[in-house]
């Protein structure tokens, strides 16, 4: 910046520096401490063993609570994202107040406090008489859904309508023109859309935390009930290690698919 | 395009909107005022006794200010660290700036009870922090840093940084840079120049930053619980503890107070930030 003191420059440096170690650490800390070769964690690490991941894919508890949370993320996001897609296909070009209040509300949930969602599902649930699984489905493409919406919506706005009018005007019908040529544009956003709602999902703590049942947890929660009730074994840091794992896979997807700027201007 | 058949489009999304988020929320609100019942989940008679129980007991006042306390330094310790970091990272030319948002963005990816555990394993009694201090024979029995309000404060307080910087970066990084330049050119010294132009300006970034933070911190359950503890409870807490003690109508009417929290601090930051008036001219 042209005239900025050199003062500025150093509080900028040193917050940037601090702020960086504080959000890294924790999380470099969990998967150093995945390969410990100890019963407890040492820093530095004495050594190197992956006993603790054989651990946690021998426990049945961690193996189906992982197995729970990929169907749950694959299931919900893709539901979440044909959701969000319509949505955003109707809303991307419409004016007026009618069309800001339906946009407000399907991108209400990103913002309003998961924990009462989460509560008011778990009462609706009881009076109805939901089952687990599909309960927690419900409520993950709730969670999800925004994430959709808003990728898609960007995509579409972005859209020359031109495109469209000129497959119909080529006597396309509306559902053709949909699949031959709305969708095969805006699809980056589609993806994007699907991959950010399958991480949310995947790490999704406040509606899971009521929603969950005897024998169907999904990992997050394990993790959390393991850490309340056993303390924080290293079978822990295997059980993150994965969770960080794949979702480093899933970024770099998401890189090779859409480029990086679209998940750094996605949120 | 979309016109002609527009509404089998918005029906589905719409419908899955409205029963499983408008309406159990609206159904929690009816629940909160009944009284509890011991064989369903709430008795017949409508009453306000769950409010004005919950908000003459002083218990529960402690904790929801308790709770407006962490969400105050937690706030404020995100905007003074974090507004330094947003204007390092806005100023990066655009690949780097990219990578250093990427590297925000990241841990927002990963699971908050990861992120957690991670401090747990950082200040147990067994802890990195407290072996490397008896290792260096700084301290001799471990300190009690786990289950302390001010590991609540640190936990979330770097779980939720980067929301902070990332709407303060885009906000400057879309900031036009000939604003600080006349500025300056006028004979304004750069802290001048900072006050009178650049934060007036950025005050889009720092409202949105400033309501996510304080969002997320008031749900924040789990980050509160494994750092927190038994001692340190906040309003979620209390929340949790209702529904799993199947207090219904207790957990609904809490519910509702976090909610009024979240609602009245939106308000006010609008009223006093007025986000939309900047937008207007700065581009």
């Amino acid at each position: 910046m042209t005239g900025s003191s050199r003062a500025g420059a150093a509080i900028r440096g040193v917050a940037t520096i601090v702020a960086f170690a504080l959000i890294v650490f924790p999380i470099l800390i969990v998967v150093v401490a995945a390969f410990s070769p100890n019963d407890y964690f040492q820093f530095p690490p004495p050594g190197f063993s992956l006993r603790w991941f054989a651990e946690f894919f021998g426990l049945e508890n961690m193996r189906s609570a992982f197995a729970l949370s990929v169907e749950l993320a694959l299931a919900s996001a893709t539901i979440a994202t044909v959701l969000g897609t319509l949505a955003a296909l109707f809303l991307a070009r419409r004016r007026g107040a009618i069309g800001a209040l339906l946009q407000s509300l399907f991108l209400a949930p990103l913002v309003f406090p998961t924990i009462i969602l989460g509560v008011a599902l778990l009462l609706l649930y009881k009076t109805i008489g939901m089952p687990v699984f599909a309960g927690l489905l419900l409520a993950h493409c709730v969670v999800g859904m925004p994430y959709g919406f808003r990728t898609v919506l960007a995509s579409a706005q972005a859209l020359d309508p031109a495109l469209e009018e000129a497959g119909q005007s080529l006597g396309a019908g509306p559902l053709r023109t949909l699949f031959l040529v709305t969708l095969p544009l805006i699809w980056p956003g589609v993806l994007s859309g699907w991959l950010f709602a399958f991480i949310v999902s995947f790490g999704e703590l406040n509606t899971a935390l009521f929603l969950t049942g005897p024998g169907l947890t999904t990992l997050p929660i394990e993790i959390f009930s393991y850490l309340q009730f056993q303390g924080s074994q290293l079978v822990i840091a295997a059980a993150s290690t994965v969770q960080i794992a794949l979702i480093v896979i899933l970024v770099a997807v998401i890189e090779r698919v859409v480029g990086l700027a679209r998940i750094t201007r996605a949120r | 395009m979309t016109a002609k058949y527009g509404w089998f489009l918005l029906a589905p999304p719409l419908a899955t909107v409205c029963v499983l988020f408008v309406v159990p929320v609206v159904y929690l609100f009816w629940v909160s005022l009944h009284a509890p019942s011991t064989s369903e989940l709430y008795a017949a008679s409508l009453t306000l006794h769950n409010y004005v129980d919950l908000l003459r007991d002083s218990f529960y006042l402690t904790i929801i200010g308790r709770t407006l306390g962490v969400a105050a330094v937690i706030l404020g310790l995100c905007l003074v660290i974090g507004y330094p970091v947003a204007y390092f990272v806005a100023v990066l030319p655009p690949r780097r700036r990219m990578l250093a948002l990427l590297l925000l963005l990241f841990p927002l990816m990963v699971s908050n009870v990861v992120r957690a555990y991670g401090w747990v394993a950082l200040l147990e009694r067994q802890g990195v922090v407290n072996t490397t201090l008896r290792d260096l024979r700084w301290i001799d029995a471990p300190l009690d840093l786990l289950y302390t309000p001010s590991a609540v404060v640190v936990a979330l307080m770097t779980i939720l940084l980067p929301y902070m910087v990332i709407s303060i970066a885009n906000t400057l990084a879309a900031l036009d840079r000939r604003y600080e330049e006349a500025a300056q050119a006028l004979g304004a010294s750069p802290l001048r120049t900072f006050v009178h132009v650049t934060l007036p300006l950025s005050t889009p970034g720092i409202a949105s930053g400033t309501l996510l933070v304080f969002l997320l911190t008031l749900s924040a359950y789990v980050t509160i619980t494994l750092l927190g503890g038994p001692r340190s409870k906040l309003l979620v807490s209390m929340i949790y503890d209702s529904v799993t003690a199947f207090q219904w109508p207790r957990a609904a009417a809490l519910a509702f107070v976090l909610l009024a929290l979240a609602l009245v601090f939106t308000a006010l930051i609008v009223a006093l930030l007025r986000p939309g008036r900047v937008q207007g001219t700065a581009r």
